[in-house]
């Protein structure tokens, strides 16, 4: 049943030009940052690992989990016009398919611009003339950043559920992500959902450990998408819909 | 003046003052944040400190601010398909003119809590600075004037197109950009419409390689600045206009 509610939501995205926005945004901070990075070459001595901060610096704290939430919203937007509710809820599929294919799609869409991303640093470090070898904690990082990045998808997909307008989740995705900068600063960045991607993709210490233990990353974010799934499960499961 | 008044009986049940004050209690918890525990010399610097961290944290915030508030206002009638019958009732111009007096208004009001915020926060805060009137009273006018501008642009593709991903991407894409160019000589900056909150500050920021110290200081207004970010708001605003009353529906 999975598979078919699957193929749906395929369906519901096909011609849809959502991904460029996914393709687009991370070529800005690679173009820029590079940029930036030539510029101040002489504060900035770390090589890949001075490149790596910034093009994921601001990239991961303000734009990605708005991005996430532009995603989310608009895969309910369907459902939240032309009375698709009543529809949706009639279908003989059970509401934990329901959620979980929206959340397999937005995962899917992280990890495709995690691996964007990857390529993009790669290409801009050899156009940079950065002569030593590539770090070997990049596919780290990328893998870590797209856990981070679909807790994010879990926590706005239930937001999206339940707020019907398309820009509040977004305000919702930005305002998390500014309010993580300061979750970070006090050590708290495994206990705010928002943290997560910045913290798997070590946006601020690239070389060296994660700012929080691996275990409090995976207890984080498993315990996000936990509560987030169960949260829209029930509301799904006992709320009315409503319409529009 | 009905359709004006109209607008704002259409918004009246969906809150969207709401969603602009939370995102406006964010920016002010991280003023607060950003400005505790201030020392002696940070506070003689108090007011032209916040003046120009204000403008860097309005390039990420405002154009968000200014998205979200264009995509609400006229998503409502994307929702409806209240398009026909509203242009049945009145010009096309006069609907589009209307929502962008009632959206610049919310923008004005976010401007003036800005300012507000300052005042209160350089007197709770005891900054020993004198207080810059006119420096604050042209920070109220630029970032008033720099968000209407994106706020005109974003109207532009919420009237547009009805899937208000569009709009909303572009409200990222800029804000990204403007944040960046931040970083980037000032002839590119002006190039860029998200940046002016940082082209047209009143602060320069001087950093000293040798000694690592950072010093602020205010600088003339930049005319030349202001003149090419009208252009682009008249621009904006008369070609979103014509697109908007020539589109079929």
């Amino acid at each position: 049943m999975l598979w078919n509610v699957l193929r749906g939501e395929q369906m519901k995205l096909k011609r849809s030009p959502v991904w460029l926005a996914f393709f687009i945004l991370p070529i800005l901070p690679a173009f820029m940052g590079t940029f930036n990075y030539l510029q101040n070459i002489e504060i900035l001595q770390d090589e890949w690992y001075s490149l790596w901060t910034q093009h994921t610096l601001f990239t991961c704290y303000f734009f990605l989990p708005a991005t996430i939430g532009v995603y989310c919203s608009y895969l309910f937007r369907l459902e939240h016009t032309n009375h698709n509710w009543n529809c949706v809820m009639t279908l003989p599929a059970p509401v934990l398919h329901l959620y979980l294919s929206k959340l397999i799609m937005a995962s899917v869409m992280v990890i495709l611009t995690q691996v964007w991303v990857g390529v993009l640093f790669i290409v801009s470090g050899k156009l940079s003339g950065l002569v030593g070898p590539v770090p070997p904690e990049l596919f780290e990082w990328l893998i870590y950043g797209a856990m981070g990045g679909i807790v994010i998808c879990g926590v706005q997909l239930c937001i999206s559920l339940i707020i019907r307008s398309f820009a509040v989740p977004v305000g919702i995705a930005m305002a998390g992500g500014i309010l993580g900068i300061a979750a970070l600063s006090k050590g708290m960045g495994a206990f705010y959902p928002y943290t997560l991607l910045s913290l798997g993709m070590r946006a601020n210490s690239p070389g060296g450990p994660m700012a929080c233990s691996l275990g409090q990353f995976l207890a984080g974010s498993l315990s996000y998408l936990v509560v987030s799934t169960a949260a829209a499960i029930i509301w799904l499961s006992n709320r009315d819909v409503a319409a529009e | 003046m009905r359709a004006i008044l109209l607008e704002f009986r259409k918004i009246r049940g969906r809150k969207i003052w709401v969603t602009i004050a939370a995102l406006f209690g964010v920016q002010c918890l991280w003023g607060m944040w950003a400005f505790r525990d201030m020392s002696a010399k940070e506070l003689s610097q108090g007011y032209i400190q916040c003046l120009y961290r204000f403008s860097v944290f309005n390039t990420i915030m405002m154009p968000m601010i200014a998205a979200i508030t264009a995509s609400r206002i006229c998503d409502l009638e994307h929702k409806g398909q209240t398009f026909k019958l509203l242009l049945t009732a009145m010009p096309a111009g006069v609907l589009y003119d209307a929502k962008f007096i009632c959206a610049s208004l919310h923008m004005a009001a976010v401007g003036a809590a800005q300012a507000i915020f300052i005042i209160v926060m350089g007197k709770a805060a005891g900054f020993t600075e004198p207080f810059p009137l006119d420096h604050l009273f042209y920070y109220l006018i630029t970032t008033t004037f720099v968000t209407v501008t994106i706020l005109a642009l974003q109207q532009v593709f919420s009237l547009l197109f009805s899937n208000q991903m569009v709009p909303l991407v572009i409200g990222i894409t800029g804000s990204f950009a403007g944040l960046f160019s931040l970083f980037l000589p000032p002839g590119i900056q002006k190039g860029v419409l998200w940046s002016y909150y940082g082209v047209l500050t009143q602060v320069k920021m001087n950093w000293d390689s040798e000694t690592k110290i950072v010093d602020l200081q205010y600088i003339p207004v930049d005319w030349s600045g202001y003149l090419l970010l009208a252009g682009a708001f008249a621009a904006i605003y008369l070609t979103g206009r014509w697109c908007f009353t020539r589109k079929e529906r």
